[in-house]
C-alpha cells in the first residue's frame, strides 16, 4: 500500500470515529435529560435511539435547504460573499419571450431580445414561431426532462406489471426467472450509462442490427444521441432496461400476497378473466402499484449518470439533475443553481401531492377499510 | 372398440381443445420470459463481449459476440494506461479508495438505520409517528437542492477533497429506506420476547444486540447489499467532493479515462472492462445473497 493512500485514509479514519463517539454520546444525553423531566423510560429509550436521525437531519435538511433556499436569492461565486439580489434569478430564470418567424429561413435570434436563445423554434406554413428563454440551458432541459418522466414512468409500470402477470402464471423455475429480471438494477449507474452510449453509438450493436430494417425503408443511420427526435426514445429505452425487471420482481410479490379466497369468490359470481383482473388484482395490487409509482417518478426526475456520461448537443438538452450540477460546480454560479434546485423540489413536491390525491381514488388498503367496517 | 382406434381417434383429433389451449398459452408464456431474458441479457453479453476484443474489432458494423482473438489483457491493459497519464493512479489503488468509502459508508448507515428503527418500532413515545412520516418523507427532497450548500459547509470546515463528506454522514441514519425496511421487521417481533428478556434483567442493549439484530437478520442481509451497491456505485458525492485524481473511486476513474485517454476514439474496449470489473463484486454479492435480498426488499415493498 503505497503512503499516500494511507495519508488520505487516516485523518477521516479519525474523525469517522470521533463522530461516532459524539452520536453516542448525545443519545447518552438525550436520554438522562427526559428522565430528569420524569419521562418513562421506554420513551425516553426510544427517543434517544433515534436521536442520529435527528441530527442529521436538522443539519443535512433542515439547515441545508434553508440555506439553499437563502442563496437562491443570492448572487454567489464562491469567490465573494453571497450578495442579496431578491427575486433576481427567479426573473431570470422565468424570462421567457415569444416570437413569430416571417420566414422560415429567419434566424431565431432576429425575433428575440438580447441575451434570449431559442428552447423551441416550430416552423408553420411561411412562418411559425420562437420560444425563447434568457436561461435557454434550463427550459431545454425541462423541455427533455418532463416529456421523459411522463413517458418512461407509465411505460415502465405498464411493462413491469405485464412481465409481474407472466411471472405469476405457475411458470416453472421462478426463481431462475426473479434473479434474472433483477438483474439490469444491479448494474452500476456508471457502468450502464457507458454501456448504452457504446450501444446506441453510430457503428454501435443497434445500429448494426437494424441496419438491415434502415435499408429496407430507406432510412439513414440515427445518430440516436443527437437528434432531437430520437434522443427522447433512446433515452426511455435505457431507462425501461434499467427498472423494468427490479419492478416486475417487486409487483411479483405483491400478486403473491393476493389471498386465492378472492378469485375463488369472484369465479363463484361468474366472474371471467378480465373481470377478475379488474376486480381483484387491480384493486389488491394498488399499493404497490403506488409505491412504485412514487418512486418511479422522483428517480425519472433525478436522472444523474446518464446524462454525465452521455453528452448531447444544445438541440437535445440535458437532463435537470447534470443541468444543475453544471450551474453549480462547472460555471460555480451557486445563486442560480440554488433557484434551479429550488424549482426542481417543487415540482417533486407537486407531482407527488397529485399522485397522492389521486390515490384515495384508485389505491385499496385492505387494512383500512377493514378497520372501518 | 379397440386399443388400436382409440389411438387412432386421438391421432386425428389431437388432444382435448382445453389441453389443446392449456399448450397453446404454455407456449405463448415461455416464449414471452425467453424474450424478456434476452433483452435483459444482451446488453450484458455485449459488455463482456466488447471487453475482449481488440480495437480493431470494435466498429465493424457487425454484430458479433465472440471476440477473435480475445484478448483478456484488456483487463490488465487498461490500469496500466491509467496508471500511464496519472502515476499514482494503479488499480490496488482505486480499489482500496473504493472499499475504504463503501464499507466505512456502509458500516454507518446499516448500524445508525438499525439503532433508528428499533427506536421507531419497539419503544411507544410520543410524536413517534409524525417523526416516522417526516422522516418518509425526506425521500422527496432532491439531493442537488442540499448538494449545493453541503459542498459550502465542506468547503467551510476545509474537508473539501477529503474522504469525509462520503463516510461518516452515514453515521446520522442518511438512509431513510433502510430505517424503513428494518422497521417493517422489528414491528412484526412479538413483544412476549422482549418482555421476558426485560424479566430475565436484559438492558436495552443487550435485547437489539442478542436479540432483536439476529431476528431481522434476512433484511440486514438485503440491506447489506443495497447498502453495498448503493456505495460501490456512488458517483454523484464523489464527483462533488473529490479533485485530487490519486483519491478517486472506480466510479470517478472511469470517467477519467473517459475524458482523458478516450476522448479522441473511444476506447469500448478498455472502458467495458472496466465496466465489467466494477459490475462484478456487485453482481457477485447479489448472486449470493439473491433469496435473501428478493424476499427482503419484497417484504418492504409490498407491506408498504
Amino acid at each position: 500500500m503505497d503512503p499516500g493512500a494511507l495519508n488520505s485514509y487516516w485523518p477521516t479514519l479519525v474523525r469517522y470515529a470521533l463522530v461516532a463517539i459524539g452520536v453516542g454520546g448525545v443519545m447518552v444525553v438525550v436520554y438522562r435529560v427526559q428522565l430528569a423531566f420524569g419521562v418513562n423510560r421506554e420513551a425516553a429509550t426510544g427517543r434517544a435511539l433515534v436521536m442520529p436521525w435527528v441530527i442529521g437531519f436538522l443539519i443535512f435538511n433542515v439547515f441545508a435547504i434553508g440555506a439553499s433556499l437563502y442563496l437562491s436569492f443570492t448572487e454567489y461565486n464562491l469567490f465573494k460573499a453571497p450578495e442579496w439580489i431578491g427575486t433576481q434569478n427567479y426573473q431570470e430564470l422565468f424570462s421567457l419571450h415569444l416570437g413569430a418567424l416571417d420566414s422560415r429561413e429567419q434566424r431565431s435570434s432576429d425575433v428575440l431580445p438580447p441575451r434570449h436563445d431559442d428552447v423551441l423554434r416550430v416552423e408553420v406554413g411561411d412562418g411559425g414561431f420562437v420560444l425563447g428563454a434568457r436561461e435557454d440551458g434550463f427550459w431545454r432541459s425541462l423541455k427533455l426532462t418532463l416529456p421523459y418522466a411522463f413517458l418512461s414512468v407509465p411505460l415502465g409500470l405498464v411493462g413491469s406489471l405485464g412481465v409481474a402477470l407472466l411471472l405469476n402464471q405457475n411458470v416453472k423455475g421462478l426463481g431462475f426467472w426473479r434473479v434474472l429480471f433483477y438483474l439490469p438494477a444491479m448494474l452500476p449507474g456508471v457502468a450502464m450509462a457507458l454501456l448504452w452510449r457504446w450501444m446506441f453509438s453510430q457503428s454501435g450493436i443497434i445500429n448494426s442490427a437494424f441496419a438491415p430494417v434502415y435499408g429496407l425503408f430507406g432510412l439513414e443511420t440515427p445518430r440516436w444521441f443527437t437528434d432531437p427526435g430520437l434522443a427522447l426514445p433512446a433515452f426511455i429505452i435505457i431507462s425501461l432496461w434499467g427498472v423494468f425487471g427490479a419492478n416486475s420482481v417487486i409487483l411479483l410479490a405483491g400478486l403473491k400476497g393476493i389471498s386465492q379466497e378472492l378469485y375463488e369468490a369472484a369465479a363463484i359470481d361468474g366472474a371471467n378473466n378480465w373481470e377478475k383482473f379488474r376486480n381483484v388484482t387491480l384493486p389488491m395490487l394498488s399499493p404497490a402499484l403506488f409505491y412504485n409509482l412514487v418512486t418511479a417518478t422522483i428517480g425519472a426526475l433525478q436522472v444523474f449518470e446518464v446524462a454525465a456520461f452521455i453528452p448531447t448537443p444544445d438541440s437535445v438538452g440535458t437532463f435537470l439533475n447534470w443541468q444543475i450540477y453544471l450551474e453549480a460546480f462547472t460555471l460555480r454560479n451557486m445563486g442560480m443553481a440554488s433557484a434551479m434546485a429550488w424549482i426542481m423540489l417543487l415540482i417533486i413536491l407537486a407531482l407527488t401531492v397529485l399522485i397522492f390525491r389521486s390515490s384515495q381514488g384508485w389505491v385499496f388498503y385492505q387494512g383500512a377499510r377493514e378497520e372501518a367496517a | 372398440m379397440t386399443a388400436t382406434a382409440l389411438t387412432g381417434d386421438k391421432l386425428l383429433n389431437g388432444p382435448a381443445p382445453s389441453q389443446r389451449a392449456f399448450h397453446i398459452r404454455q407456449v405463448i408464456i415461455y416464449g414471452l420470459l425467453v424474450l424478456c431474458a434476452l433483452l435483459v441479457l444482451v446488453p450484458f453479453l455485449w459488455m463482456l463481449s466488447t471487453s475482449l476484443k481488440t480495437q480493431d474489432q470494435l466498429f465493424t458494423g457487425q454484430v458479433n459476440f465472440i471476440p477473435n482473438p480475445a484478448v483478456p489483457q484488456n483487463y490488465l491493459e487498461v490500469w496500466e494506461r491509467l496508471s500511464s497519464i496519472k502515476p499514482g493512479l494503479t488499480f490496488w489503488r482505486i480499489i482500496g479508495n473504493t472499499l475504504f468509502i463503501t464499507l466505512l459508508a456502509m458500516f454507518g448507515e446499516i448500524f445508525s438505520a438499525s439503532l433508528v428503527a428499533y427506536g421507531f418500532s419497539r419503544f411507544r413515545w410520543r410524536g413517534r409517528e409524525a417523526l416516522f412520516a417526516l422522516m418518509l418523507s425526506t425521500v422527496m427532497i432532491p439531493g442537488i437542492v442540499t448538494r449545493v450548500p453541503g459542498f459550502l459547509i465542506w468547503k467551510q470546515f476545509n474537508l473539501l477533497d477529503t474522504y469525509d463528506p462520503l463516510t461518516w454522514p452515514s453515521l446520522f441514519a442518511w438512509g431513510a429506506l433502510y430505517v424503513f425496511l428494518m422497521r417493517q421487521f422489528f414491528l412484526s417481533i412479538p413483544r412476549e420476547i422482549e418482555e421476558a428478556a426485560i424479566i430475565d434483567g436484559a438492558n436495552v442493549a443487550q435485547i437489539y444486540w442478542h436479540i432483536m439484530l439476529p431476528l431481522i437478520r434476512p433484511i440486514l442481509l438485503a440491506i447489506a447489499v443495497l447498502s453495498f451497491q448503493g456505495n460501490w456505485n456512488n458517483f454523484q458525492g464523489p464527483l462533488l467532493y473529490l479533485s485530487t485524481v490519486e483519491q478517486f473511486p472506480l466510479a470517478l476513474a472511469m470517467r477519467f479515462f473517459d475524458a482523458s485517454l478516450s476522448k479522441e476514439a473511444p476506447q469500448w474496449h478498455f472502458m467495458m472492462a472496466m465496466a465489467t470489473m466494477m459490475a462484478a463484486p456487485v453482481l457477485a454479492l447479489y448472486f449470493l445473497a439473491q433469496k435473501q435480498f428478493l424476499d427482503g426488499i419484497n417484504v418492504g415493498g409490498v407491506k408498504g
